[in-house]
């Protein structure tokens, strides 16, 4: 506790360090907010200024951004369709249906509460205990163990956004299939970057890389959405947005209470595993939410507790997610990474060693996280206010900005031209995609899980002397694996009964 | 003829650097060059070992000669997704690669086309190290190189190791080298992201680790991995209680991990000279000679002029295509 006062205090009775922290919190939000550019391209962007500054303060610049970036995120998803990371995605599926709507203001405040409310407990958990957390999560979870959480997660989350379980999955296979795209993981053999037909042989540097999932996010849903968009405006039918700004009310919290609390512990541990990070939690804290909410129903068509699930889980996993960094020295994404960066920078490794010799940067660090999250109720109070006027101007002059800036986003990314013509190229199949009911987000969710889960699984089977039966002589994963096989059944199995059912077959004499 | 000049300078520029201090060290470029902004490709991601030294570099070259760097991360491939970007500039000495020996046994392997010593100029080598065996600090079953020896031999194939799993990669052909002189067997685990295999050590997932030091200096500070094998031609200083491989018994000569800067074939000669001495005069910075220190890349003589670094792109080169012929390795 004395630490934590220490750190608020050197954060707060700082100017300089108060200025950055504002300006990270900002920052953060600003870039999560804007469609097509992300709280990476900032990163990215200020890398070099950071050398001239203390160490303590360019880390707990990061930290911030990375806390409010988070958020910022679901502000598009949520007015305009277009998530801001793959994070945000599940805040899509209510959080846009809401806006249609009319009640913009009541989503943008659900996240805004829940994003403060995930991030604030795992800030404190995080201050808690994070050596003894690394320490456990580093020996309980092997490589079996993290493919066994990501088959679990797909297993649970895979036909959540589209019209039944067969496309839902469908749209993950393709995923699972693009991710195969580079290299492969374990000799880094090219698959589909070089190939000759008779006697035409084409081979890519760029594709050797692989599919970013940045490109494709803003592809699947920045361009497919303006292309949705485009076609509602020609054919007369699409509605103009209300522009509302009430917020929830408590009781209305108080009745996701439960949802909450799940989603804070699906965030928290799933952040905590090097590499697994927000976006596995956001789905896996929506899917938990619909499988066990009394509006199963509403789930996709304007459900707050759709937005809570997912934005309480993303943002519970950031605070999670600087554990193993600063405790072992271990990043787990991509901002992390480059938190990682920073430290080396400027002469220091994080790990263990870390506690004892830069303890001021570690408490300044959770102390900024901490308060950046409780901030982000204020600001996003504010912005509820006024962001959601954006919805006034008419989206013949709002798409132009989308697609400019996406094509930004894209090309910030890595630098590469390669990155925009696959944006676009996402853009349109995403387009027919959601005309015919397959799912945006599950390609996504199955492209960053599948390049997640096919290290783990190949590592796995290297360590295990590629035994499969491996996977269940360990506790952990052999129960997540039996968990996420019975998902996969029972879900078939609800599937088919509904299908068969009276109402069904009514509603297919209808069409 | 050129080159032995520039070299011959570079080395007397390398010499005064280590006496005098930078500011006597300023270098003149050829008229009209560096009137604009230079760029530097990176083909590695922010925040990253490449990019610190491309950053740090650019920040030393600036202080020496007055240029100006725009640093340009462009990641994937293990770096070759770089390259066509590279090639495609202009030869007019503005545009600089950063790279890594990746780029060597790429090319020894057929993955990419453009020699580094022939299709590039090297400017210079400004980080060479060599590779450790590590084990965690706590690991009771063995606790040196000859009890790790013992116990490889006495269990053959279930000793785990996290390395890197490119085939072809510096790593791999010195494990097969290691494994092959010694007659053990180590079950090697690829590994694509340098913290999966340092937590996998750590965790307990793997039994060793294949690794430099600079990359786990906090590791080894807080004394959590320990090493028991160089692979170098003799005992770092910071390393003296180490046996290297020589000695344990292996008889090959060692890679090295080397990182340096190109500009493409074709660029003046008289640019290349002043870029070359440029790069040796901001190696020889206190700044960067500290940036080398916090990376442990002064254990060992971490600098080469454009003449050494086609010697050593040469001689690595010899070593990858005579070991992928042994191992069925690429064309």
């Amino acid at each position: 506790m004395e630490h934590f006062i220490t750190g608020t205090w050197m954060l707060f009775g700082d100017l300089e360090a108060l200025f950055i922290f504002v300006l990270g919190l900002l920052g953060g939000m600003f870039f999560g907010a804007i469609p097509g550019v992300n709280m990476l391209t900032l990163g990215a962007v200020i890398l070099p200024f950071t050398i001239s500054m203390e160490p303590t303060h360019a880390v707990m610049l990061y930290s911030v951004i990375y806390c409010s970036g988070v958020f910022g995120g679901a502000i598009t998803a949520i007015l305009f369709n277009i998530p801001g990371a793959p994070e945000n995605a599940p805040t899509c599926f209510d959080g846009y249906p809401m806006t249609v709507k009319g009640m913009a203001g009541k989503a943008i405040g659900a996240a805004v509460c829940c994003s403060a409310i995930g991030g604030v407990c795992s800030a404190l958990l995080m201050m808690s205990a994070t050596g003894p957390i690394a320490n456990w999560a580093i020996r309980a979870f092997g490589s079996q163990e993290i493919f066994a959480l990501i088959f679990f997660g797909l297993a649970v989350s895979a036909s959540i956004g589209s019209a039944n379980l067969w496309k839902g999955w469908l749209s993950v296979f393709a995923g699972l299939l693009l991710a195969t795209i580079g290299t492969d993981p374990v000799g880094g053999i090219p698959r589909f970057s070089e190939w000759s037909i008779l006697n035409w042989e084409y081979k890519s540097y760029y594709l050797s890389a692989g599919l970013h999932f940045i490109p494709m996010i803003l592809g699947f849903f920045a361009v497919s959405e303006v292309l949705v968009q485009a076609t509602a405006i020609s054919s007369g039918t699409r509605q103009r947005m209300k522009a509302s700004m009430e917020f929830p009310s408590i009781v209305e919290f108080w009745k996701v209470r439960y949802t909450m609390v799940r989603s804070i512990f699906i965030g928290f541990f799933a952040g905590i595993l090097p590499g697994i990070g927000a976006t596995l939690a956001a789905f896996l804290g929506y899917s938990q939410a619909q499988k066990w909410s009394s509006r199963k129903a509403n789930f996709g068509k304007g459900e707050m507790e759709g937005v809570v699930a997912s934005e309480t889980a993303n943002n519970a996993a950031t605070g999670a997610a600087m554990i193993p960094l600063l405790a072992l020295g271990l990043p787990g994404g991509a901002l992390t990474a480059m938190i990682l960066g920073i430290f080396q920078i400027h002469g220091m490794e994080p790990g263990p060693l870390i506690f004892m010799n830069s303890n001021d940067l570690v408490w300044i660090t959770f102390a900024a996280m901490f308060w950046a999250n409780l901030l982000i109720v204020m600001l996003g109070w504010i912005q509820t206010k006024t962001v959601v006027h954006v919805l006034r101007i008419p989206f013949r002059y709002l798409a132009p900005i989308i697609l400019l800036l996406a094509t930004v986003g894209a090309y910030a990314l890595r630098n590469l031209m390669i990155d925009v013509w696959i944006m676009f190229f996402a853009g349109i199949l995403g387009y027919f995609m959601r005309s015919t009911g397959y799912s945006p987000a599950g390609i996504i969710l199955g492209l960053i899980l599948g390049n997640l889960g096919e290290s783990a699984f190949s590592k796995s089977m290297q360590l295990m002397n590629y035994d499969f039966l491996g996977f269940f002589s360990r506790p952990i994963s052999g129960i997540l694996l039996a968990l996420g096989g019975l998902a996969i059944i029972s879900s078939i199995w609800t599937e088919i009964r509904t299908s068969r059912s009276p109402q069904s077959a009514i509603k297919r004499s209808d069409n | 003829m050129k080159i032995k000049h520039i070299a011959a300078y570079c080395l007397g520029l390398f010499l005064l650097g280590s006496v005098a201090s930078h500011a006597d060290t300023m270098v003149t470029p050829p008229d009209g060059f560096g009137k604009r902004p230079l760029t530097m490709i990176v083909p590695f991601g922010s925040g990253g070992g490449s990019d610190q030294l491309a950053r740090a570099m650019a920040k030393a070259m600036g202080e020496v000669a007055g240029l100006d760097f725009q640093v340009v991360n462009k990641p994937g491939g293990g770096g070759t997704s770089a390259i066509p970007d590279f090639m495609l500039a202009p030869a007019d000495g503005y545009t600089v690669l950063e790279h890594i020996d990746n780029a060597i046994s790429a090319y020894a392997a057929g993955d990419i086309s453009e020699n580094p010593a022939v299709d590039w100029i090297p400017l210079c080598m400004t980080q060479i190290t060599f590779s450790q065996i590590y084990i965690r600090g706590d690991e009771d079953r063995f606790t040196d190189w000859a009890s790790f020896e013992a116990h490889a031999k006495a269990n053959p194939g279930a000793v785990s190791m996290a390395n890197l799993g490119k085939i072809g990669s510096m790593e791999l052909v010195v494990m097969d080298q290691l494994q092959s002189a010694l007659g053990i067997e180590v079950n090697q685990i690829a590994f694509d992201k340098p913290a999966e295999r340092y937590g996998a050590l750590i965790g307990g997932h793997v039994d060793v680790l294949f690794e430099q030091p600079g990359d786990v200096r906090s590791f080894l500070d807080s004394g959590e991995m320990k090493p028991i094998l160089t692979i170098f031609g003799d005992r770092p200083s910071a390393f003296a209680d180490v046996p290297t491989h020589k000695e344990v018994g292996a008889d090959f000569e060692a890679l090295t991990r080397f990182r340096g800067f190109y500009v493409k074939n074709g660029v003046p000669d008289d640019i290349v000279a002043f870029l070359s001495e440029a790069c040796a005069a901001g190696f020889n910075t206190d700044d960067y000679q500290e940036f080398n220190r916090s990376k442990y890349m002064h254990l060992i003589d971490s600098f080469r002029d454009t003449e050494g670094s086609i010697a050593l792109i040469n001689d690595a080169v010899k070593t990858y295509q005579d070991m992928y012929k042994i191992l069925g390795i690429g064309n």
